[in-house]
């Protein structure tokens, strides 16, 4: 692999625990890999940040060599590796500084883009149009799809799949009664539950076909789809069994409790929502944003043979939130010249799929035909 | 006297046999696991299995509380919640603190809970009425020693427990969590008991059987030289649970465990001093440490790799365990309260690979696998894996917290040789 010259980070924003303070300090003072700590060591790091009310930030300059650049252009040019990191949690991306990356980079450079990888499934393939013609190496990502997997399942490659479900919160920690409708967007849990859905189910019989529609649920309709069979309930109490953070009265008494077989999912859940997709393969996946019931990201997918893998996502504790290094050890050998662990087109789909999620006309209820997400990969 | 051998009568073949279901979790192997089943297994004679909890305290949170609430709520498991195949029919509680939530189980449950342990045991009668028994003294009031051990009653639970046995003529599997007693001939008493009497006993601490990141498991019989753990807590109370960490992982070197030669410990800038004069326990320590979720970095930044300066001004007050094995082979526990809040391992092979996981223990309500040894015990009739293990780690930590006290004299310990060998299945968390 090829030795970094130099680095450059271009961020919307800087602050304690932000994945641009997770990625950039992992750059310049190392992280835990494969069971030693490992620096990167590029010879030189800049970095353009639109916005910080982090102190330290500039501490990082003195301390550790960080060169602090004015504009985006400056900061990028020359470099051989860009890493562009949007607002937490990355589910808007933004167009401008990946544009400038991709512009003004060396050809022939990688760039890393977290979270999303842009915001419009036009702008990213215009990014990777771009990315092509320089001969720069282009992926996205988070730490949910490289993270440890508790139990460490993996859908074996082929398998023919019917069904996925993950169950994720919009914030895991707040309560909060406040509808969120009219926010144009549910915050990191569509890109939470996508980052880490996808890579489990495009390893099916036939890899990723696309999404063919969408719909969106809402409160009792929720409730009432899955009566319906347009949900697993099976599916939905194998992922809560993964869950290490079942609320309510575990909460208050420390029990176990099957939250799921007691009934008590709807009753906990506050304002509950999901996005149903209809793959062109006939998969159907459903991500359920359930605040309330568990402070963990859980996922189960059934297999037409009738197996059922189930795991939970891990997000190690903070401020340290170790799963950062596993996405570090994976955008190091990225832009180091290694090979791509994933397909773009994961990527392009993400954006699709965030992109519609935002419409107002997903929101009718009804299933939204998506043929531009025909994304085969 | 024996053990009764109807007293489980469904093996675990025939168990899961007679369930005939998918498990529903199709990860690759553990042939040892219990099935996520719900459904009653039932006697040969047509009743549930009846267990008793012998607890020192159940309040939330305490270790009781945690076993009584598995058996009686049951627990997520190879992608079910899976409803233990046993009535929770008798438990005795020893103390009753503020917060006691004993009596709510056993409202909510219908769990009788009885005067002594005795009737616990016997349900009130005349006869052991249970089909095992699970001695959970952690947590509670009791009388320190002034090396600083709590004298949880566990002997005497166990002792009684015996009685009963002797006296009705009959035996159960016994599980007893963590170590065995602070004194080594009460330790060395229960395990010969459980031989004398023929009745499967376990032991020890949930982290030899929780989730390991990433999921490493050293391979039976492989050469080694030398284990590390890092974790946190004081003396008699979270060391023992480094000690299980540690042990789990070594017994599996070529030869198997031997028994121990000699003990000391240490407390203080010293620790330091011998971890720069160590180059093999030095690199165990830091990949222990690499595998942490908690130790934040030096000089205010959140995720900085530390370094070995920043730590001794960090940890205030280290403690460190030095176990000498017979075969020379070493174990290591650091005690860095300040630093981590996780329990890490390192182990050096003879070739000089280094195998390093945290073994990942989630935060309450959520740590569940002991309970589905034990069960594994009681439809087993036989020890999921040997009480020597914890024999073993009882008498490093004792022997320990006794180098500790004699302010860290090197202590030779001929009585702990206790030889054993790992079973081949490993016995972790990963489905």
């Amino acid at each position: 692999m090829r030795t970094l010259n130099k680095l450059a980070f271009l961020l919307e924003d800087f602050s304690s625990g932000s994945p641009a303070q997770h990625l950039v300090d992992r750059f310049l003072m190392g992280y835990a890999r494969n069971g030693e700590f490992h620096k990167p060591s590029p010879r030189e790091v800049s970095a353009y940040v639109m916005m910080t009310n982090e102190g330290g930030f500039d501490k990082r300059a003195e301390d550790f060599g960080l060169r602090i650049a004015s504009t985006a252009e400056q900061a990028v040019d020359g470099a051989d590796a860009v890493v562009v990191v949007s607002r937490k949690p990355g589910v808007m991306a933004n167009d401008r500084l990946l544009r400038i990356a991709l512009d003004r980079a060396q050809e022939g450079a990688a760039c890393f883009v977290h979270g999303a990888l842009s915001s419009s499934l036009a702008l990213g393939r215009e990014a990777g149009r771009v990315a092509r013609s320089r001969k720069i190496s282009l992926l996205a990502g988070s730490a949910l799809n490289v993270t440890h997997r508790l139990p460490a399942v993996e859908v074996p490659a082929g398998t023919a799949l019917s069904e996925a479900l993950i169950v994720v919160q919009i914030n895991p920690v707040a309560v909060s009664g406040q509808s969120i409708m009219g926010s144009g967007t549910l915050g990191g849990a569509e890109l939470n539950a996508l980052e880490g859905l996808l890579p489990i189910i495009e390893r099916r019989a036939g890899g990723e076909s696309g999404i063919r529609s969408v719909r969106w649920l809402e409160g009792d309709d929720v409730w009432r789809a899955g009566e319906k069979g347009l949900w697993s309930r099976p599916l939905l109490a194998a992922a809560l069994s993964r869950s290490n953070s079942p609320l309510g009265d575990p909460v208050l008494d420390g029990r176990t409790q099957d939250i799921f077989g007691l009934g008590l999912v709807r009753k906990l859940a506050r304002h509950p929502l999901a996005w149903q997709l209809t793959h062109h393969d006939g998969l159907k996946t459903t991500i359920l944003v359930l605040d309330g019931v568990v402070n963990d990201f859980n996922f189960a997918v059934g297999a037409k043979d009738g197996r059922t893998f189930s795991a939970q996502l891990f997000r190690a504790p903070p401020p340290v939130e170790q799963h950062y290094s596993l996405l570090m050890a994976t955008i190091e050998d990225f832009l180091r010249g290694g090979a791509s662990p994933w397909r773009v087109e994961r990527n392009l789909l993400i954006a699709g799929l965030l992109e519609t999620f935002r419409t107002a006309s997903a929101r009718s209820g009804r299933a939204l035909e998506t043929p531009a997400l025909g994304l085969a990969y | 006297m024996g053990a009764e051998q109807n007293t489980t009568p469904w093996t675990r073949r025939q168990f899961v046999g007679a369930l005939g279901t998918a498990t529903g979790a199709a990860i690759a192997g553990w042939p040892g696991a219990l099935a996520a089943a719900d459904k009653p297994v039932r006697r040969a004679g047509g009743r549930r299995m009846k267990v008793a909890i012998l607890a020192t305290e159940v309040r939330k949170y305490s270790h009781a509380q945690h076993f009584v609430d598995r058996f009686l709520e049951g627990y997520g498991w190879q992608g079910k919640h899976h409803r233990p195949p046993f009535d929770l029919a008798g438990l005795y509680v020893d103390q009753i603190p503020e917060g006691d939530l004993s009596r709510d189980r056993s409202r909510r449950h219908k769990t009788k809970i009885f005067p002594t342990v005795e009737e616990t045991l016997t349900l009130g009668g005349s006869k052991l009425a249970v089909d095992g028994v699970l001695i959970i003294a952690e947590h509670g009031l009791y009388p320190r020693t002034e090396k600083g051990q709590t004298l949880y009653p566990r002997n005497d639970f166990f002792q009684r427990t015996v009685k009963v046995f002797e006296s009705t003529g009959r035996t159960v599997p016994v599980f007893n969590d963590k170590h065995l007693s602070t004194d080594w001939n009460e330790c060395v008493a229960m395990v010969e008991a459980s031989r004398r009497l023929k009745f499967p006993f376990l032991a020890g601490s949930s982290l030899p059987v929780t989730w390991r990141i990433p999921s490493v498991e050293i391979p039976l019989g492989t050469p080694m030289e030398e284990s590390v753990c890092i974790c946190y807590g004081g003396i008699d109370s979270y060391d023992i649970h480094g000690l299980e960490t540690a042990q789990c992982m070594s017994e599996r070197r070529a030869g198997g465990e031997l028994g121990v030669k000699s003990v000391r410990a240490i407390r203080g800038p010293e620790v330091w001093e011998q971890l720069g004069e160590n180059a093999n326990t030095r690199r165990l320590f830091l990949s222990a440490l690499s595998r942490s979720f908690t130790c934040k970095g030096p000089s205010g930044y959140l995720c900085a790799p530390p370094d070995l300066d920043w730590l001794k001004r960090e940890v205030k007050n280290p403690v460190a365990y030095y176990i000498e094995h017979l075969d020379g082979f070493k174990t290591t526990l650091f005690l860095l309260s300040g630093v981590v809040t996780d329990f890490t391992y390192a182990g050096l092979a003879k070739t000089g690979q280094v195998f390093s996981c945290q073994m990942y223990l989630p935060m309450p309500p959520a740590v569940t696998t002991l309970v589905n040894n034990i069960e594994q015990m009681l439809l087993e009739n036989a020890a999921p894996y040997p009480v020597e293990r914890t024999l073993l780690t009882s008498g490093m930590t004792l022997f320990a917290i006794e180098s500790l006290y004699r302010g860290g004299k090197l202590i030779e310990t001929p009585q702990l040789n206790v030889a054993y060998q790992a079973p081949e299945r490993s016995t972790y968390w990963r489905a």
